[in-house]
């Protein structure tokens, strides 16, 4: 449980890179769209880059995040339930985040900001299930040798 | 060895706790379900607008409120085909055409005429149909899959009839994946009553390539006469600024009904919102070309011989609610028999399961939205009101509505009637019509992608029903 734990947290991180990755493919391809005598605009379908932000964006990490937090409850990871909540959390800001930007795009810069509290808070969850899990072994390790004397 | 003792507390909290995150979720996700069978008769709640209660359950139905029969005036044959076809200026573009072309041909007829339009399905896989956009056919031509008729499947063919009775423009397209279709080419150009100065300018976007009558780039034609009627056309989702650089012009009809005395207007443009039409009256400057800015973006529509200026786009438009001089309206807006509220909001959420931000009618979600109804002979009113953080062109099929305020400031100018209506954010417009045209007609937001994120409801006549089905086996999709 704890590896899964530590494997979601992980996922979310490596996530958030691949959202930051595709959101800038996703605007260079319109500047070398326009540039090539194409439009972008409301008739305009979603590109490459805005496809991969918006279905990893509203489905996959917001799916990770659900998951990690029911992990949580059942891998005995040290603050495990209250870092998977950190997470949540984050993930459920973020959404908004985008939600209301795209009313006033200032808030936008808040949205690239918070990803990287995500991606950090995201790390140190899956540090949380590491370190929790080397404790573990040398703590059962204990147990066992109370258990012999 | 504790643990194989005591699973019970640490496991049952969890669980618990899982069921906790995980029922509201999957409560939400089921709730947004769309039935992939649907009969728009049972779709959503009764709004009667504070008039009398009215029942639509086994009335006439739509199927039969035909065109008229008889010898037609205007025949034209459609055959509808998946295949490639070539943007003059740009290259070859796969997608969808009507007799090998994509716009399709243009249908021409004088007031009066009627117009009798086959057709065929031949390659389109999702089944196709056509609405005659802004005209205000009899319900059962109007084209819409699963409200109006069944979505023509490759191989069948359908017929199409009607009185060319207003003059105009419009424009048809299919009603069958319309947000995939019409991007994709099932569309063109109806006129009805041509002048001999006339030069269409049908505007339409396929896959970020924008074109004029089919072309893109500078686009060069002739000038007709010293003056020339330019029939704007916005086949596209969003609204398109147009402007006339090296000449003034008059706004001489909107949505298919002349304005009443146009005033000349210079440095200024005019708003077309996605599927309205204006007619524009330039007067030709000597011995140089006028350019119609379409949009922004390099394709543009020059008219006439010798240079046409660059020009820029105007930062003001035409104020259509104070533009040219009040008339008649034909009904008293005042002694209005249902009043109706189209609220458009956004909410987060689920939508068919798909989680995002979807677009809400008096706080409800497609299907669970108002059906708006009415009884022949009701005057409506409307307030639509957007607070939906973007901008939608609201098109009621069937009717026109005439603008009576918008935000509190009530209309001043000329009549002016509509069917494809600009409702910025933040903006709230009050409508008028007449339920004069029975039958069960979309009443939607004309950005296509709009309309397939649930941006959709009826306006429904007591003693009409239909049999047709939104899904269902002929895989109906209006939108």
């Amino acid at each position: 449980m704890k590896s899964v734990y530590r494997a979601l947290a992980g996922l979310i991180s490596i996530c958030v890179v691949i959202q930051a990755m595709a959101i800038a493919l996703a605007w260079f391809t319109v500047l070398k769209d326009t540039d090539d005598g194409l439009v972008f605009d409301k008739n305009s379908d979603p590109n490459v880059g805005h496809l991969i932000h918006s279905i990893v964006g509203s489905m996959v990490i917001p799916l990770l995040a659900i998951l990690l937090l029911i992990i949580s409850f059942f891998a005995k990871v040290e603050g495990g339930v209250r870092w998977a909540l950190y997470v949540f959390g984050l993930v459920a800001l973020q959404f908004g985040l985008a939600a209301a930007s795209f009313g006033a795009p200032v808030v936008g810069a808040l949205h690239g900001a918070n990803a990287f509290a995500l991606l950090a808070v995201a790390g140190i969850a899956a540090r949380k299930a590491a370190a929790s899990s080397t404790v573990t072994t040398a703590a059962s390790a204990e147990t066992s040798t109370e258990a012999t004397a | 060895m504790m643990m194989a003792k005591r699973p019970g507390r640490r496991t049952v909290i969890a669980l618990v706790a899982t069921l906790v995150v995980l029922a509201p979720i999957a409560w939400f996700w089921q709730r947004s379900l769309v039935p992939g069978d649907l009969s728009p008769m049972a779709m959503g709640y009764a709004d009667y607008g504070g008039g009398p209660a009215t029942h639509t359950h086994h009335g006439q139905d739509v199927s039969t409120l035909k065109g008229p029969s008889g010898p037609a005036d205007v025949t034209v044959d459609l055959v509808a085909r998946k295949e490639r076809f070539d943007v003059p200026g740009r290259g070859p573009m796969s997608g969808y055409t009507l007799n090998h072309t994509s716009p399709g041909p243009q249908i021409v007829a004088k007031q009066g005429d009627l117009i009798q339009v086959t057709l065929h399905n031949e390659s389109v896989p999702e089944g196709i149909t056509l609405h005659w956009h802004g005209v205000d056919v009899p319900n059962a031509e109007d084209g819409v899959a699963g409200v109006t008729q069944d979505a023509i499947g490759p191989g069948q063919s359908f017929v199409y009839r009607f009185v060319a009775k207003d003059a105009g423009t419009y424009w048809y397209h299919s009603h069958q994946v319309s947000h995939e279709q019409v991007k994709k080419g099932l569309y063109g150009v109806l006129v009805v009553q041509p002048t001999a100065t006339d030069v269409v300018a049908a505007v339409h976007t396929y896959d970020k390539v924008r074109t004029v009558n089919g072309g893109y780039g500078e686009r060069r034609v002739a000038a007709p006469g010293s003056t020339v009627r330019v029939r704007l056309i916005n086949t596209d989702n969003g609204p398109m600024i147009a402007w006339v650089d090296g000449a003034p012009y008059r706004v001489m009809a909107v949505d298919g009904t002349d304005v009443n005395e146009p005033s000349e207007v210079s440095g200024k443009s005019v708003v077309v919102t996605a599927g309205g039409r204006i007619d524009l009256q330039v007067t030709m400057p000597q011995g140089s070309a006028v350019r119609i800015g379409l949009g922004g973006g390099p394709t543009t529509l020059v008219i006439g011989d010798g240079n046409a200026p660059t020009g820029a786009q105007p930062s003001d438009p035409v104020d259509l609610l104070s533009y040219g001089k009040p008339a008649d309206l034909g009904f008293d807006p005042a002694k209005a028999t249902r009043n109706f509220n189209y609220n458009i909001g956004r909410s987060p959420g689920f939508f068919d399961g798909k989680p995002g931000l979807w677009w809400t009618i008096n706080g409800h979600q497609f299907p669970d939205v108002p059906m708006f109804m009415v009884t022949e002979g009701d005057v409506v009113r409307m307030t639509i009101k957007n607070t939906s953080g973007q901008v939608h062109p609201m098109h009621l099929h069937g009717h026109h509505v005439v603008v009576l305020s918008r935000d509190g400031v009530a209309a001043t100018g000329s009549p002016w009637w509509t069917d494809s209506l600009n409702v910025e954010d933040n903006e709230t417009y009050e409508v008028a019509f007449v339920a004069d045209n029975p039958g069960i007609w979309m009443d939607h937001c004309h950005n296509l992608p709009h309309a397939a994120q649930g941006l959709v409801t009826h306006l429904m006549y007591s003693g009409v029903s239909t049999n047709f089905h939104l899904g269902g086996k002929p895989s109906n999709q209006p939108e």
